[in-house]
């Protein structure tokens, strides 16, 4: 059989081929899902823990990208005390830090007093409203009474501070010493608040210079910040001499460049930061001092980092003593009869109850006791049917409000939380609620929060959260601080700040837990091509494509610091 | 706000797209990551050749592409000899500057294509052949394949009778036919995928690229953790990223903290029925696949 010839034919005699005409887009694979992606900005540990309402993660992030005036813009929005609290706040925002479950916790307060210090003499300008005509008086210029007023300030009303002391600055005047907090930084903080028209008036005791009475008629509102200026006594036989000093009048003197007024081998009472700080101020004066505290170091209230700078200077503390009688020969005190102690059931504080261990007492020798053991309101300038409803403090509410109109409370004469950071906190809630009443305003409800994270879901973002794929562990850094036998004999801060170097290396260890730097992740991993890049717009990064989305949640597994959300589609 | 750069991992990947949506992958999948990623390395001056798979399926249907290269649909166990054959079309109307790129399965590289493929590295074939491992016939409902790790589930090794024959390995194979490049990686590491491919375009002769594809059906593991398994893949050791330079020149591209391979195993339902003991034998069995690795990339240090 003869094979049937092979033909050739030309392309032009092909068949028409399969090719095709368009791409995919045509099939909207978006209907296939039921969850979808949400890119948000979540709230992280350390700006939800922040008594003050610092926007921490912002501040951080903006530092670790060298924009350190957008930095300081962040911190002004809710503290007048960035270089202040730096140094002296005891930084809950690093114990609660994500970061320190991977390496260790960003050194915040470092990040913080870099920012406050470098815009502290010529601070960048800030929009203010324009006058509202309100005039609000503020009594005491500590911590709550200063940020109170830098607040209502920026408002824009009118605000007057009365301040008993010949210097303004509360407790971070009189009772820090300057080892821990130069008075430059206090100075230039507060000549910032004055420079922006807040009137300081010094030497006006509200009750002795001026009524409350007469501020309560004459301003549109008074906010009281009086904190905690009385020390309690001592409750020991012969505690009523001379030789028998408080803490806070001894560092009163020596902040305001007075003489100590104190022996040769004072003993301090107490485990606080009074206590502390007394200690180690008298130490600098050149005298034998020693500590007696009447539970173990676990129980101190002061801050740990004081405590342990205390004990590397040198300083002795008895643990488990407390003092019971005064010894004087001819007038003189000789020493101190102090009884031991072990620890008890829990007390209201939770701490177990220091109990006395019957005949054990001994003597420590001292010419002089010095008194640290918490301090006390002084509400006598207040008119008596106020004062009948006051007790170890005034009462107020988160936004200080009282039970009298036109009355606010707050920082330590409120709360008693003894810290500055919450002090500060207080008195811009404070602000904020005085302000909106006399606007005839509602209160916004979320008063406590930094208007930087307003816009954020208030999740907070849980270790659990953070995709460690993505970082590195790294050690934290940490400014050496000056060497133990110079510092010891002057009043020079002991603890350093960071250099530009070691504040970005640092700041860039941050998570940015919650927050969105745009790293593309959700952009490169998605299978569907599905999250567009958003150019020209400062406040988003991304959107999710919801024709062709299937759900996958790539996006949400891969996001390195919780910043997408899946939610069920409606 | 400026990205910050520091925390962009992933620098070398383009903005421009050639993969397009409405392409029919499940939701999750490894292998349209892997397209999305290769074509915008590519470029548009790529064909591609793609026999049956769930790519050929993924790409849409007639008359539909999700890529807006050439696609060229051919049969299952030829898609390495397509591919010379288009290179050689190009050749001869004197057409250069194109990527002719093999986009194949497990199934059809290293079982039913597999005779072509040697052929065609033996021949050294101008083309760049794409192996996204699956590690199953997963586009005809996860059938087993000779890329199928021991061990494992498919709808063909069910229950006891789950896989006992270990995976080929790939890499070895092709070096082992000494053509100029041959490399593993995987979609969570964008950046490696992306410079193995810029590696491969700057080569000539026959280059393979072996690409882990974590696939949810098929692995029975969630969508979400597509990208999570390919890493614990690598950071377990399972599937080394590793390239072949002349089928001799070994280099390692990436050393990853050690991770125990139960990590990854637990991601994956289809390894839910292994015991302790069959478990603990996969360990020892990545454990020594590692050390002969570590020792053959030595061994042109030796000679
Ligand atoms: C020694 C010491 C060390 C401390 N160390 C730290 C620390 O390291 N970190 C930290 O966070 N916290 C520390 N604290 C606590 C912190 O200082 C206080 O919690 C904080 O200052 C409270 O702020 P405030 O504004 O409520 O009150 P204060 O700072 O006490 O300010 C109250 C002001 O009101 C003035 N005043 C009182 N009565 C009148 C009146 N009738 N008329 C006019 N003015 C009046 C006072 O003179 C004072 O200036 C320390 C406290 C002390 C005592
Ligand atoms: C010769 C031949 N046999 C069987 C098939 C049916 N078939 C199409 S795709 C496929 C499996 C492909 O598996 P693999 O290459 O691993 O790709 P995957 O689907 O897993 O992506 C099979 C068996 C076919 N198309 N041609
Ligand atoms: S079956 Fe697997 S490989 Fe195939 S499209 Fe779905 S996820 Fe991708
Ligand atoms: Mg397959």
């Amino acid at each position: 059989m003869a094979q049937k010839p092979i033909i050739y034919k030309s392309w032009r005699e092909m068949p028409l081929m399969t090719a095709s005409m368009g791409d995919t887009t045509i099939n909207k694979t978006g209907s296939w899902r039921n969850v979808e992606p949400h890119h948000v900005e979540q709230v992280p540990p350390c700006s939800f823990r922040c008594p003050a309402g610092n926007d921490v993660v912002s501040f951080v992030t903006l530092a670790a990208e060298g924009r350190l005036e957008d930095a300081w813009r962040v911190l002004a929005q809710t503290t007048p005390f960035p270089g202040t609290c730096g140094r002296v706040c005891p930084h809950p925002c690093e114990t609660e830090c994500n970061r320190a479950q991977f390496g260790e916790a960003i050194n915040i307060h470092s990040i913080e007093r870099y920012i406050g210090d470098l815009f502290r003499d010529n601070p960048p300008e800030l929009k203010r409203p324009p006058y509202t005509g309100k005039h609000i008086a503020v009594i005491g210029s500590g911590p709550a009474g200063l940020s109170c007023a830098y607040q209502l300030k920026m408002m824009g009303n009118a605000v007057t501070v009365f301040e008993a002391h010949s210097k303004p600055g509360g407790m971070l005047r009189v009772g820090i010493p300057d080892y821990r907090l130069p008075p430059d930084v206090l100075d230039g903080e507060i000549r910032r608040i004055v420079d922006m028209g807040v009137e300081i008036l010094t030497d006006h005791r509200v009750g002795v210079d001026v009524s409350f009475q007469k501020l309560m008629d004459k301003f549109d509102a008074v906010f009281v910040a009086v904190g905690f200026t009385n020390s309690r006594p001592l409750g020991a036989e012969g505690d009523d001499g001379d030789d028998v000093i408080p803490g806070i009048e001894v560092l009163r003197r020596i902040n305001l460049g007075m003489k100590d007024g104190v022996g040769d081998k004072p003993l301090v009472v107490g485990g606080g930061n009074t206590a502390m700080d007394v200690a180690r101020s008298l130490l600098r004066n050149g005298r034998d001092v020693s500590v007696i505290y009447r539970r173990t170091r676990h129980e101190m209230p002061a801050i740990t980092e004081e405590i342990e700078e205390l004990i590397e200077e040198g300083i002795e503390i008895t643990f488990l003593a407390t003092p019971v009688e005064v010894i004087r020969e001819n007038g003189r005190m000789t020493g101190v009869k102090c009884i031991r102690m072990k620890l008890g059931e829990p007390d209201d504080s939770g701490r177990r109850r220091p109990v006395p261990i019957e005949g054990s007492e001994y003597i420590i020798k001292a010419d002089c006791v010095v008194t640290a053991i918490g301090e006390t309101t002084d509400l006598t300038f207040l008119p008596d049917e106020i004062l009948a409803k006051t007790s170890w403090n005034i009462p107020a509410d988160e936004l200080g409000r009282t039970l009298f109109s036109k009355m606010y409370a707050g920082g330590d004469v409120a709360d008693g939380a003894g810290t500055v950071t919450a002090a500060i906190g207080y008195g811009r809630r404070a602000a904020i609620a005085i302000d909106a009443s006399l606007r005839g305003e509602a209160i916004p409800e979320n008063a406590a929060v930094s208007p930087s994270l307003r816009d954020r879901t208030g999740y907070v973002v849980p270790f659990e959260e953070i995709n460690l794929a993505y970082f590195e562990e790294l050690p934290r850094l940490e400014p050496v601080p000056l060497e133990i036998e110079p510092r010891i004999k002057t009043y020079d801060e002991v603890r350093q700040g960071f250099s530009e170097e070691d504040l970005t290396r640092e700041a860039r260890r941050c998570f940015s837990c919650g927050t969105c730097p745009a790293c593309d992740n959700c952009f490169i991993f998605c299978p569907d091509v599905a999250v567009i890049k958003v150019k020209d717009d400062p406040d988003k990064f991304y959107i999710v494509d919801t024709e062709y989305c299937k759900g996958c949640g790539l996006c949400a597994a891969e996001c390195p610091r919780s910043c997408i959300v899946m939610k069920s589609v409606r | 706000m400026e990205a910050l750069s520091y925390l962009k991992h992933f620098k070398e990947v383009a903005e421009h797209e050639i993969m397009h949506s409405g392409h029919v992958a499940c939701p999750g999948c490894g292998a349209a990551i892997a397209m999305r990623l290769a074509l915008k390395t590519l470029g548009r001056d790529t064909m591609l050749i793609i026999p049956a798979c769930c790519w050929a399926v993924i790409d849409g249907p007639f008359p539909y592409s999700a890529c807006s290269v050439p696609v060229y649909q051919t049969a299952f166990e030829t898609a390495s000899i397509t591919a010379g054959a288009v290179r050689a079309g190009l050749d001869a109307t004197g057409k250069k500057g194109i990527n002719v790129v093999a986009w194949a399965g497990d199934g059809g590289t290293f079982d039913i294509g597999f005779g072509q493929l040697s052929a065609c590295a033996e021949r050294n074939d101008n083309i760049i052949y794409v192996c996204y491992d699956n590690e199953a016939y997963m586009n005809t409902g996860i059938q087993r394949s000779s890329a199928t790790p021991w061990g494992a589930w498919t709808s063909t090794t069910p229950g006891s009778d789950y896989k006992k024959e270990r995976k080929k390995n790939l890499l070895e194979i092709m070096a082992a036919h000494r053509i100029p490049y041959a490399a593993s990686t995987t979609v969570a590491y964008p950046d490696d995928l992306v410079l193995k491919f810029r590696k491969a375009m700057s080569i000539e002769g026959f280059r393979l690229i072996h690409i882990f594809s974590p696939c949810p059906p098929g692995h029975k593991a969630l969508e979400k953790n597509s990208i999570l398994e390919a890493r614990y893949a690598v950071e377990s050791r399972v599937f080394p990223l590793y390239e072949v330079e002349d089928g001799t020149k070994y280099t390692l591209s990436m050393d990853p903290p050690t991770r125990p391979v139960a990590d990854y195993l637990d991601l994956q339902g289809r390894f839910r029925h292994l015991n302790k003991k069959e478990r603990s034998f996969i360990q020892q069995a990545v454990d020594e696949e590692w050390t002969r690795l570590m020792h053959r990339m030595r061994i042109d240090e030796a000679l």
